[in-house]
């Protein structure tokens, strides 16, 4: 079903370079040329909006921590979005990943006060990525057992995480002060150490080496290899002995787990608590980036830095521009958009299609 | 009003949206395009039935002006996949994204930051004489507002455009072998263009009903997954719009049912009774994933030089 999209995903390194970098500037500058005339056509300034999106996250230290502390958790559901994608299984439960991911961050945040931290710390981060493991665990079971589409699957158990966060922090641990659904804090101890002024937290190093291993795995290590191929050409692969259904099942419980990092980070690093709510959109942003990154896992730290400076200005231009910040979001849309079609314009040196 | 007839009465009313974006889910699915972009394109839908019907005064203009907002994100999906041949869940995916930008982008336009949302009036509920007589169903079925009446008709329009006429054969040759299709004079692209354009017109309308029959107003949300659940139920549904239907009830029921026994107060957390529609959906696909089969060619594009079989 997919592999006419993973044939372009999949196109050796050489043949990108070029052409693709130029279309890809095309596709950005035609995003924000349209976005610019809707800007207008609402009766606002797009240079002074534009100025807000670009530059917030690069004028005060402020704005550049905030962008980092977005793109953790962007580009680890970007990672957990392109790790399935690879083997042509789409995973659109990052959020219920993330949320998941964080309840059993904050679980034993909260209940295993008095460990130090050497012990606390490593055992929060592993309970929200096995959590997050087990949750797209279940959509992986589904799909090799009885052959569900996990688009669905995924989806679904996005739904029914809201459920859980919703019982752990309005019943099970909650601080009835917030006047939301939210928890008591987690132990000192269980916190993310920072650094720097403004803090900056300790997963944005998580996040920089998990994407160093992910792109070392798959660019170089036999798992990569076999997932690309059962991507490319699942006929082949499964004709060379790679079990297709274990790869993709295996892909799909990895993205969890990477999901479930990140929800594990949000709530060590950010917030020091479970809130409702705290996934923000960072679904559809780890999406857009991992479809604008076609699979290119050393491009895609680089798209979501990108992507979290476009949301970290979108919020600014809402205040200077007084335009929705969800312009953004089509903007972004737009971006992904032409980037597509662009693979239409390009010149396609031995294409295969089926 | 008994309560059998209450409890009917809320599930044929619930059963709307999903019939109406999961016809037109399986209308362009039976075309061989697998449309992923509900969810945005029935926030869209509910965005502008809301906003339209606010400022010309008339729900019909609203339903139809959303009807008409989701026929072009169709339009793109159709074209995109068939003649850009652009993967379907990619493109389907950026057009979620763009339509539920463009859903509260429009809200926060036209209406701003209100303490108080306006409203709009909801569609009239037009009783049917005599069979809103008949007990228990009479009043759950034929005293409703017109979107519900216009949702069977179109299913059973649907059945008998599919199964009873030529035009039906060939769309679902389209679906199941489009080189066979092909070989025989019906295109591909224009089919399959047609086809999204339409479901994608209905799936916006199914969001448009939210706004219109229950709250009177658009808040961010409101959809809550009924666009997914819609792709959930067409795949339970076979694809095909008479086992669509009696699907629709069930995933009405399990929605009203998590709502009512919320109200009820029965002793089980009302945040897990909340999980109750997806959790039995996730059940159900794997009923539907062994008796249910979908088109032979769902989700994969046409091209016409291509040497495989298929």
């Amino acid at each position: 079903m997919t592999s006419a999209a993973l044939a372009q995903l999949n196109r050796p390194a050489v043949r990108r370079s070029a052409t693709s970098a130029l279309s890809y500037i095309i596709a950005v500058l035609a995003a924000f040329l349209v976005t610019g005339l809707i800007i207008l056509w609402l009766g606002q300034d797009p240079v002074t909006a534009f100025r807000s999106i670009l530059t917030t996250s690069f004028r005060t230290s402020f704005g550049f921590v905030e962008t980092l502390h977005k793109w953790v958790p962007i580009s680890l559901l970007a990672l957990g979005f392109t790790i399935p994608l690879l083997s042509g299984k789409f995973n659109i439960g990052g959020e219920g990943q993330l949320l998941v991911g964080a309840c059993a961050a904050a679980a034993v945040g909260i209940t295993a006060q008095g460990l130090p931290a050497v012990i606390l710390l490593p055992a929060i981060l592993i309970a929200g990525t096995a959590a997050g493991a087990v949750w797209a665990g279940i959509a992986a079971w589904l799909l090799v057992r009885f052959g569900v589409n996990e688009i669905l699957t995924t989806v679904l158990l996005n739904f029914a995480s809201f459920g859980i966060v919703d019982y752990i922090a309005s019943e099970v641990w909650s601080d009835p002060a917030a006047g939301h659904p939210t928890t008591i804090p987690i132990a000192d101890a269980g916190l993310l150490p920072t650094f720097g002024a403004p803090p900056v937290h300790a997963g944005v190093i998580i996040a920089l080496v998990v994407a160093l291993v992910a792109m070392l795995i798959v660019r170089r290590g036999t798992a990569g290899y076999e997932l690309r191929a059962v991507g490319a050409n699942p006929r082949a692969a499964r004709v060379h002995g790679v079990r297709i259904a274990g790869v993709a099942a295996a892909a799909l419980v990895v993205g969890g787990a990477l999901g479930g990092l990140a929800g594990a980070i949000e709530v060590t690093g950010v917030y020091g608590k479970l809130i409702e709510g705290l996934q923000t959109n960072y679904l559809l942003l780890g999406i857009i980036v991992g479809l604008i990154a076609r699979g290119n896992v050393v491009a895609l730290p680089f798209v979501a830095f990108g992507i979290a400076v476009l949301e970290v200005g979108a919020s600014a231009m809402q205040r200077t521009a007084d335009v929705p910040n969800e312009m953004v979001l089509i903007t972004e849309a737009l971006i992904l958009i032409f980037i597509l079609a662009s693979t239409v314009v390009q010149p396609r040196v031995g294409r295969r299609s089926r | 009003m008994s309560n059998a007839t209450q409890f009917l009465t809320l599930v044929v009313t619930a059963m709307v949206p999903f019939i109406l974006a999961s016809q037109g889910t399986m209308l362009g699915g039976r075309a061989g395009v697998f449309n992923v972009s509900q969810e945005g394109v029935m926030a869209l839908g509910a965005s502008v039935a809301f906003l339209v019907s606010l400022k010309s005064g008339s729900t019909l203009v609203g339903l139809v002006v959303a009807l008409l907002a989701g026929a072009v994100f169709g339009l793109v999906l159709g074209a995109a996949t068939t003649n850009l041949r652009l993967d379907q869940f990619v493109v389907g995916l950026a057009l979620f994204f763009a339509a539920t930008g463009l859903a509260t982008l429009l809200y926060k336009v036209v209406i701003g930051v209100a303490t108080q949302p306006p409203l709009v009036p909801t569609l009239p509920q037009w009783r049917i004489p005599g069979l809103a007589s008949i007990p228990v169903v009479g009043p759950a079925v034929f005293d409703q507002n017109g979107l519900v009446y216009f949702a069977l008709l179109l299913s059973a329009a649907l059945y008998w455009l599919l199964y009873h006429t030529s035009l039906g054969m060939r769309l679902r040759a389209v679906g199941e072998n489009p080189k066979c299709a092909d070989s025989l004079g019906v295109s591909i692209t224009s089919t399959r263009i047609v086809t999204s354009v339409i479901g994608s017109g209905l799936i916006a309308l199914g969001g448009a009903y939210i706004p219109l029959v229950y709250t009177g107003t658009y808040t961010d949300g409101m959809v809550a997954g009924r666009g997914w659940l819609a792709i959930a139920l067409t795949f339970f549904g076979a694809w095909r719009p008479q086992f669509i239907l009696p699907g629709a009830a069930f995933f009405a029921a399990m929605e009203v049912l998590a709502l009512r026994v919320q109200v009820q107060g029965i002793d089980i957390p009302h945040q897990f009774i909340g999980m109750l529609p997806y959790v039995a959906t996730l059940l159900i696909i794997i009923v539907a994933a062994r008796w249910a089969r979908a088109p032979a060619f769902l989700g994969r594009n046409y091209d016409r030089e291509s040497r495989t079989a298929l």
